[in-house]
């Protein structure tokens, strides 16, 4: 009964370790699994021309905020 | 004129409470009530009663009938000098959480709850008093835990996870700590040193996981006798992972190694993150149905998050309802640093265990990394592995905080992100492994 413990302990151990381990390998693989899928039939749709635009807009915003903070510095 | 306006003051409500006597008892009843319950003594008698009745008296002459919230004895050192230890204590935790910045979110609802449970005769924390109603409400159901992973699932991003699916087993290595623990618990009780059950050792362990609502979860279903001790122990070394962990990552790891540089992260596309929590939680449904509590809870915080429709929902989880549900988890929680039930031998071996348990954790992420390393494939920096105990995001800062000390162009943050997530599904699972075992 008393030296249970500690094997029931190790037991644990193993029963634990090996089941995490492998759920987080089986989520490891359908993870990969399901990306492959998503990007091979479910692209997302045009990727290129959106960020373009919105590093234009950034630019410009970019821009605005700066010539406002040198004409705020040169009143000031 | 101050004294006569007193004076009249009082000349008026002894003439009412006289008038009050006098005037004869509407009804039977109520007079044998005021009988009953009121009985005109002498002036004296009377600041001899209420002296009686003052938290000064109660700490130094304990009352012999008071029990504590189960309704079992207590010892006088639990009535008197325990409690003014655990208030003093308490001072201590505001102080690390107001000065020092440890998870003050948590830890000062814990140390106000804590120091409400400690007052003597108004029994805050009994089973009528308010801390006591909040602890029915949230903790003994294991409720706040659950609502509080909604909420952290909302708040967290799959993407760096994701983007290198991998690094998920750097969250699996650090549940390492768990288990180890869970042996070394074990093990002090067949040395004699103390009496825990299975049960109570498994509650212990789960500090390793790093996770606070995890530990609450686990603690209230298996050993709840030992919450407060679990729970202050468990945010206490979250809290504390920015001085634990750094330590022991230098020491096990190699000056080139830390200088590693990983590939950048690729982009994530939507429909990934959307399916993502589904299929996890599939998974969980599959292998382990006893982790499905957390993980359900997590995973639908997510995927409201990720779905992008209902903005105001996810708004919710993620601000005002975890706040809210904070609050009384804190308080629950602190209703369990009860003198009667923190200051026993046991909470010692809580708090080194738990110690144990966190930076056995953090050394088995870090060693999974250098293992990893071994095989082929991109290289992984083996600071993100210390990430993979759940203090999310904590430990992913550490990661980075460390990683940019020997190479200021090392930004290890994303990366960390993934073990980082990892850890909490990792904690979950094993959270879920060991309730399975005691059905």
């Amino acid at each position: 009964m008393e030296t249970n413990l500690v094997l029931e302990g190790f037991k644990f151990m193993g029963l634990g370790m090996a089941t995490v381990l492998l759920f987080l390998v089986v989520m490891i693989l359908c993870m990969n699994i399901m990306s492959y899928i998503v990007h091979k039939f479910f692209p997302e749709p045009q990727p290129n021309l959106d960020p373009a635009v919105s590093t234009q807009k950034d630019n410009k915003k970019i821009i605005a905020a700066i010539t406002a903070a040198i004409s705020h510095h040169r009143q000031g | 004129m101050k004294f006569f306006l007193i004076k009249l003051l009082a000349l008026m409500l002894f003439s009412f409470s006289a008038l009050h006597a006098s005037a004869p008892a509407t009804t039977e009843a109520l007079s044998a009530h005021q009988e009953e319950t009121y009985k005109t003594k002498p002036f004296s008698e009377m600041v001899g009663g209420f002296l009686k009745s003052t938290g000064i008296n109660a700490l130094m002459n304990p009352d012999p009938n008071e029990k504590n919230s189960f309704g079992e004895d207590m010892s006088d050192f639990h009535k008197s000098w325990g409690r003014v230890l655990m208030i003093l204590l308490t001072f201590f935790l505001f102080w690390l959480a107001i000065r020092k910045g440890f998870e003050p979110l948590l830890l000062l609802p814990i140390a106000f709850g804590g120091l409400l449970a400690n007052i003597p005769v108004a029994g805050i924390a009994g089973e009528h008093g308010f801390l006591g109603v909040i602890y029915g409400m949230g903790l003994s159901n294991e409720m706040f835990p659950i609502i509080i992973f909604m909420g952290v699932g909302a708040m967290t991003d799959f993407g760096p996870l994701l983007s290198n699916p991998k690094t998920a087993l750097l969250g699996g290595a650090a549940q390492f700590g768990i288990f180890g623990t869970l042996v070394g618990a074990v093990a002090l009780s067949q040395l004699g040193f103390v009496d825990f059950t299975l049960q109570q050792a498994s509650a212990i362990s789960i500090i390793g996981g790093a996770d606070g609502p995890t530990s609450i979860f686990i603690a209230t279903k298996l050993a709840p006798e030992l919450l407060g001790a679990i729970a202050v122990a468990s945010y206490s070394y979250m809290a504390m992972v920015p001085i634990i962990q750094p330590p022991i990552m230098k020491a096990l790891t190699t000056d080139a190694e830390r200088r590693i540089k990983m590939t950048t992260l690729r982009h994530v596309s939507r429909l990934e993150k959307l399916v993502f929590p589904v299929m996890v939680l599939t998974l969980a449904i599959l292998v382990l149905p006893e982790s499905t509590p957390l993980i359900g809870a997590f995973m639908f915080g997510n995927f409201l998050k990720e779905s992008g429709v209902v903005e105001r929902l996810n708004d919710t989880l993620q601000n005002s309802l975890i706040n809210t549900v904070t609050i009384f988890l804190g308080l629950g929680v602190g209703s369990k640093l009860a003198a009667d039930q923190f200051l026993v031998p046991d909470t010692m071996f809580i708090m080194a265990l738990g110690i144990i348990a966190f930076s056995v954790g953090t050394a088995a992420g870090v060693l999974m990394a250098k293992l990893m390393n071994m095989f082929p494939g991109h290289k992984v920096n083996p600071l993100i592995g210390s990430a993979g105990v759940s203090a999310v995001p904590m430990a992913a800062r550490v990661s980075n905080k460390v990683g940019m000390e020997y190479d200021s162009t090392n930004m290890l943050l994303m990366h960390a992100m993934g073990p980082n997530v990892a850890g909490v599904i990792g904690s979950a699972v094993a959270a879920g492994v060991l309730i399975s075992l005691f059905q």
